[in-house]
């Protein structure tokens, strides 16, 4: 198979764009979807001090590389969560990765903060994704907001976002549905959030972290079994195999056209009021926000627990 | 004898004759937007040929948390 820009011999075929691309025809494709879905969404400013969210997989790494790349000034977020060795594995390949590339990169270890994952999935009988990605959001808009960085970037790609609008849309909640996007304005208490990756898949952000030689983490989570967008992803797999370039249409469209009919419906009845945690000061629509209630619970089980 | 490394499980499998990537991918039933193909650090597309000592790395892309 022949790169469809130069001819010389391809290394990934993209049935979604009907076309394949040599290493360096790819990259300047790859970095064209980035810097176009930036500006056409208004994503970043040439002068935004970026934090990027950077969990140690293909998505993150590669969009870290990608911003540096486009010349914004970007800092890296690890947050370790604590879960044995794949935390550890985690954490090394990102330390290792920002080390060997010159990034600044800030960690959190949430067994220093006292809520390591293993300790709560012990002790709360709640589902545990649900409440680490409540952390990691936590501590993602703490740390952009306390450090002073004007946007927060994370490695959401195409996949993610179709499968988590597939689930939204299932659900017809039109809060979620009303503000999905690669942007989330700053507002009450959040950071500016970004999604620069929107318009890339999976499949494509791995051809791309594989090319640039970033050494990337792929050990999936020994929490994740089940997780409910794994199996939203695989229903789009199968129809985007069945007719490559649904998905982009399909989130585009949602875009263009759902998200506004949302957001104006939505927006005529805010239900809730954003205020600060009455414990940490973080922004939440109740008294204490989901983060310090969980802290509270964990804290009791614990004081509850034999000696 | 083809050598597959099948990640992220690192199962590693032994196919006495692949002729194509295509034909490795259809044999764990993935399609060619499911996985990288590596030979020797470089990527395959799904009509590249695949010789007979040749140790190839499988690699799915979906991420699971």
């Amino acid at each position: 198979m022949k790169c469809k820009v130069c001819k010389a011999e391809a290394v990934v075929a993209l049935p979604s764009h009907n076309t394949a691309f040599c290493p360096d025809c790819y990259d300047r494709f790859f970095m064209k979807q980035v810097s176009e879905g930036i500006r056409k969404r208004k994503l970043l400013e040439a002068d935004d001090k970026v934090l990027v969210a950077l969990s140690g997989g293909k998505d993150s790494l590669g969009l870290m590389y990608a911003l540096a790349e486009l010349g914004y000034n970007v800092t890296g977020l690890h947050i370790d969560l604590g879960i044995f060795d794949s935390s550890k594995k985690a954490r090394s390949v990102v330390e290792d990765f920002c080390a060997d590339k010159g990034y600044p990169l800030k960690v959190v270890a949430l067994e220093q903060e006292g809520t390591p994952m293993p300790l709560i999935k012990k002790h709360i009988n709640r589902p545990i994704c649900s409440v680490c990605g409540k952390f990691k959001r936590h501590y993602f808009n703490k740390v952009a907001l306390e450090d002073g960085y004007t946007a927060l970037a994370t490695g959401h790609n195409l996949d993610d976002e179709v499968a988590r609008l597939f689930a939204n849309t299932l659900r017809w909640d039109q809060a979620y549905l009303s503000d999905q996007g690669p942007l989330l304005p700053a507002e009450n208490g959040f950071a500016k959030k970004v999604k620069p990756l929107f318009r890339v898949s999976e499949f494509e952000t791995a051809n791309f972290s594989f090319l640039k030689g970033i050494p990337y983490h792929h050990l999936p989570c020994p929490y994740s079994t089940g997780a409910s967008f794994t199996g939203h992803k695989m229903i789009w797999r199968n129809q985007e195999i069945r007719s490559p370039g649904s998905k982009r249409a399909f989130y585009g469209g949602f875009l263009e056209r759902g998200q506004p009919a949302f957001a104006a419906i939505h927006n005529k009845k805010k239900e809730y009021e954003v205020v600060p945690c009455t414990k940490c000061g973080c922004p939440t629509s109740v008294g204490i926000c989901g983060v310090c209630r969980i802290r509270e619970q964990l804290d009791e089980a614990l004081a509850a627990e034999p000696k | 004898m083809v050598k597959v490394i099948l990640q992220p499980e690192e199962e590693i499998v032994t196919f006495t004759k692949i002729n194509t990537a295509m034909q490795l991918l259809n044999k764990y039933n993935l399609h060619y937007t499911d996985a990288l193909v590596i030979r020797d650090g470089e990527l395959l597309t799904q009509d590249r040929k695949i010789n007979k000592d040749d140790e190839i790395i499988l690699r799915k892309v979906v991420s699971v948390g």
